[in-house]
């Protein structure tokens, strides 16, 4: 029982990444409509940026203890702007003609675009799983009650920071409530003269850019490799559906109730360890089964 | 006899009664018409009495039996027909085999594809989309769609026909062979329910009619009681009833 | 339907005589016979399913719990092969059943996320019961037939002809008029007087149960299988593949795809920038499929040549 307040810490610092990372998912989801299953790549591929950023600025560069914080302030916007501009793209190739077929096709490209960029990455860069050494990772910080590492830390304040900005953005700018009415009702929104195509290609590039955001920071807690997106992709989902289709406030408590679950579990349950790898699963059918006439837009 | 018994039909929305406390009997042979204001609950009626939306209290009786729980096919199979306000083929089926699938499954006859495609080209002549069968859905004119709809509906052998404002989007001429249609239609032996805007058809094919606002029944009799009912030219403010 | 009989007929025919026409003897071309014949049987059994309109992320999941479901009847009961077969076809079956059950009123995009959770999970529940799974070791048991895989592969050719037989019985009955309503449109489809729920979970559980006797198969043929292999996603990924590249909602798709599609792949196994990403190739059929050529290998021959022996019209 000593060991709780540390849980709920890091449950609750956790959280902060798995908000950042469904948030853009839900926003895709409640925006376009559409379900993106290479969301998970989107962060993957913000990872790689990290931990290319990570060698480039130790190795050849060797700025030493600067690394770690460099790798936040250049990686955070290069990753964010590079992943909207992949997204933007895919958008107008592939995405936008898919809009007017049956759901069903679209859930198709995104998966085969998933498949596409785990497997491409895979063969470009290689099938190995690496890790960044940045010193946040190891360097602690003592609270007393528990010791956290800078690098929980930093990705929580982050995340956290990324998440606020998005919620004020879509609340308060004129962008934002184009998206929101986009959302609500797509025939309203045109006949007020909204251009809901740009607003889609705005919210999917948006949705990218937060996912490369959340993978940027994944290098100072995990190994990096080509097949982290699946395990990110089903958690979000479990956060997106525990939250409620169209809900953004409820991302953050879903992501909350997620980060501590995970926690608790690990913590307390026998064999929690790997328990914790399934939970997603539960979350889903739990609430498939509570709510049975599915979900409503 | 009756043919449907509603009794005390509830139906909430987010604690808003879309359908509140409602009654009403449809005879055998005799046509029903449902009007009212938009929002009334009309639609939501139909989506309760074919088994589309669970009901929140009440029952619904059909031929005597209880349906309320049933499941719509059940219902269906029972006898049971309906259109949709905005007419929903199956676009990835011609036109013979959207009507093929009432014939197929709409009841306990027909199971056999042959009989069942063949009572589905008739009923496709009977409607007047003889010379269409083979053409794919998405090229049909709206009459024709509506059409298509009547076919098929009349393909699991309706004893009740739900008709979910047939008229609208017809031009004049086209609601004039619908009408006619609907006539052939009953001297078949169906028995219609309609949803109607349009109060010209009201008035011709009605036998009784029944006026809803806000959920409620506000007024029930024959098409010249109701139009003169002062509750109901209120709740139409602004709209004339067509002479 | 009696022209694409006869060809199903002199299909099945050259099928059968496979191994007397000199494949026989070559042992790793009889390899891939066996393995073309098991993923034929999954494709089949996952177009299918996408014929109601679902799209399911979980067949590879039942084709692992096939596989383990022999192991560990094996294991536990020394229970030979052909009947684990049987057992794992009962277990899938009842599996299956719950899942369609559950995930019944589901709008496609949540079924399919529904069926990849499904499909996630079991990797972790294998992780997590190593006393009956093997763990992170896996699992084994002796060979089918002690290795000979002309005997295996008229067991997985019966597999196949029974996955092949309700891919046809549905296209050439009734049963077509049902499962493309139900896809059409669901809710009308009720109100035509379709028992939805009872087309959508039957064929999901048949389906399934024939993903599973794949999985089956499998486990004895190849001896041995670890939860990373078994729950490999990359087989829901084939299921899927194939019949989209060959032809949805028919039966002549799932079969050409396959075997275009794996040739391919043992070609690209082997070539090195490919090796382990050879999937690749995949997403980029989906893709492809998706954007330009939405009824597949067989919608372009049926545009382009005219007829074509096994039509694909309804």
């Amino acid at each position: 029982m000593e060991a709780l307040p540390q849980t709920l810490l890091f449950g609750v610092l956790r959280s902060g990444l798995y908000a950042l990372t469904s948030l853009g998912l839900a926003i895709s989801l409640g925006v376009i409509g559409v379900v993106n299953f290479a969301h998970g790549e989107f962060v993957m591929l913000g990872a790689y940026i990290g931990f290319w950023l990570y060698v480039l600025l130790s190795g050849p560069l060797g700025l030493g203890p600067a690394v770690s914080p460099l790798v936040i302030v250049i990686g955070i916007p290069l990753s964010a702007v590079a992943l909207y501009l992949v997204a933007s793209g895919i958008f107008r190739l592939a995405l936008r003609p898919v809009l007017r077929q049956p759901e069903l096709n679209q859930m198709l490209l995104t998966f085969g675009l998933s498949i596409l960029l785990v497997n491409g990455t895979s063969i470009t860069l290689s099938p190995q799983a690496k890790d960044a050494n940045l010193d946040w990772r190891f360097d602690v910080f003592d609270l007393g009650f528990a010791s956290v590492t800078y690098a929980r830390l930093a990705v929580f304040a982050v995340c956290i920071v990324l998440v606020l900005a998005s919620y004020v953005l879509l609340q308060r700018s004129r962008l934002g409530k184009q998206m929101r009415a986009v959302a609500q009702n797509r025939l309203g929104a045109q006949i007020v003269g909204i251009h809901v195509d740009r607003v889609y290609e705005i919210a999917f590039g948006m949705s990218a850019a937060l996912a490369a955001a959340a993978g940027l920071m994944l290098v100072f807690q995990t190994q990096v490799s080509p097949y982290v997106g699946l395990g990110t992709l089903l958690k979000a989902f479990s956060i997106v559906v525990l939250a409620g289709l169209g809900n953004l406030t409820g991302v953050l408590w879903a992501s909350l109730i997620l980060g501590l679950a995970e926690q608790i579990v690990s913590q307390y349950v026998p064999g929690g360890s790997a328990l914790r790898d399934g939970l997603f699963f539960v979350i889903i059918f739990a609430v498939l089964l509570a709510r049975p006439g599915g979900l409503r837009r | 006899m009756a043919l449907l018994e509603v009794t005390r039909l509830v139906r909430r929305f987010r604690g808003l009664a879309a359908v509140d406390d409602l009654s009403f009997t449809v005879d055998e042979g005799k046509t029903l018409a449902i009007i009212g204001p938009n929002g009334a609950g009309k639609s939501t009626t139909f989506n309760l009495i074919s088994g589309l939306l669970p009901t929140h209290g009440g029952s619904i009786r059909l031929r005597g039996a209880d349906v309320t729980r049933a499941p719509a096919h059940t219902r269906t199979r029972a006898g049971l027909g309906r259109t949709f306000q905005v007419v929903q083929p199956f676009l990835d089926l011609d036109v013979l085999d959207n009507v093929t699938v009432g014939a197929l499954f709409g009841s306990d006859r027909h199971r056999d594809l042959a009989a069942a495609r063949a009572e589905a080209a008739r009923l496709c002549a009977f409607v007047g989309l003889g010379e269409h069968l083979t053409r794919p859905v998405a090229s049909l004119t709206l009459a024709d769609r509506k059409r298509l709809e009547l076919a098929r509906a009349l393909a699991t052998r309706p004893a009740l026909l739900l008709l979910d404002e047939v008229m609208e989007g017809l031009t004049p001429a086209e609601e004039r062979e619908a009408i006619t249609l609907l006539g052939r239609i009953r001297a078949e032996g169906v028995t219609l329910l309609l949803i109607e805007h349009v109060m010209s058809t009201v008035r011709d094919l009605s036998d009784r009619v029944v006026v809803m606002d806000y959920g409620k029944k506000l007024a029930e009799g024959t098409y010249a009681e109701i139009s003169r009912d002062p509750k109901v030219i209120q709740a139409y403010l602004g709209t004339e009833a067509e002479a | 339907m009696r022209r694409d009989l006869a060809g199903w007929a002199a299909f099945l025919i050259v099928v059968a005589g496979l191994p007397w026409l000199g494949l026989g003897g070559d042992r790793y071309l009889m390899l891939l016979a066996n393995v073309t014949l098991m993923f034929m049987t999954l494709a089949l059994s996952w177009d299918v399913v996408a014929r109601t309109g679902q799209l399911s992320l979980a067949h590879g999941a039942f084709f692992g719990l096939g596989a383990y479901s022999v192991a560990i009847a094996f294991k536990l009961w020394a229970l030979p092969p052909l009947l684990g077969l049987v057992f794992a076809a009962i277990v899938g079956g009842a599996i299956a059943f719950a899942l369609g059950v559950v995930t019944l009123r589901l709008r496609g995009i949540y079924f399919a996320i529904a069926t990849l959770a499904f499909a996630e999970v079991w990797r972790t529940v294998a992780l997590q019961v190593p006393d009956l799974s093997g763990g992170t070791v896996g699992i084994a048991m002796p060979p089918l037939f002690e290795g000979d895989r002309i005997a295996s592969y008229y067991v997985i050719g019966t597999i196949f002809v029974l996955a092949l037989s309700l891919s046809l019985a549905v296209r050439w009955s009734r049963w077509q008029y049902a499962v493309t309503a139900v896809r059409a449109n669901d809710t009308v489809a009720r109100v035509m007087g379709l028992d939805v729920v009872r087309v959508k979970v039957g064929l999901f559980t048949a389906s399934a149960i024939l993903a599973t006797l794949a999985g089956a198969f499998y486990m004895p043929f190849i001896t041995h299988t670890d939860p990373f292999d078994a729950f490999d996603i990359g087989r829901s990924v084939s299921a899927l593949v194939f019949p989209i590249f060959g032809g949805l909602y028919t039966s002549a798709g799932p079969v050409i795809g396959t075997i275009v599609m794996r040739s391919l792949e043992e070609y690209l196994r082997v070539t090195p920038p490919w090796k382990d990403g050879y999937q690749v190739v995949y997403g980029l059929v989906i893709v492809i499929a998706v954007l330009f050529m939405p009824r597949g290998l067989l919608g372009l021959a049926q545009r382009y040549a005219g007829r074509w022996p096994w039509r694909s019209s309804r």
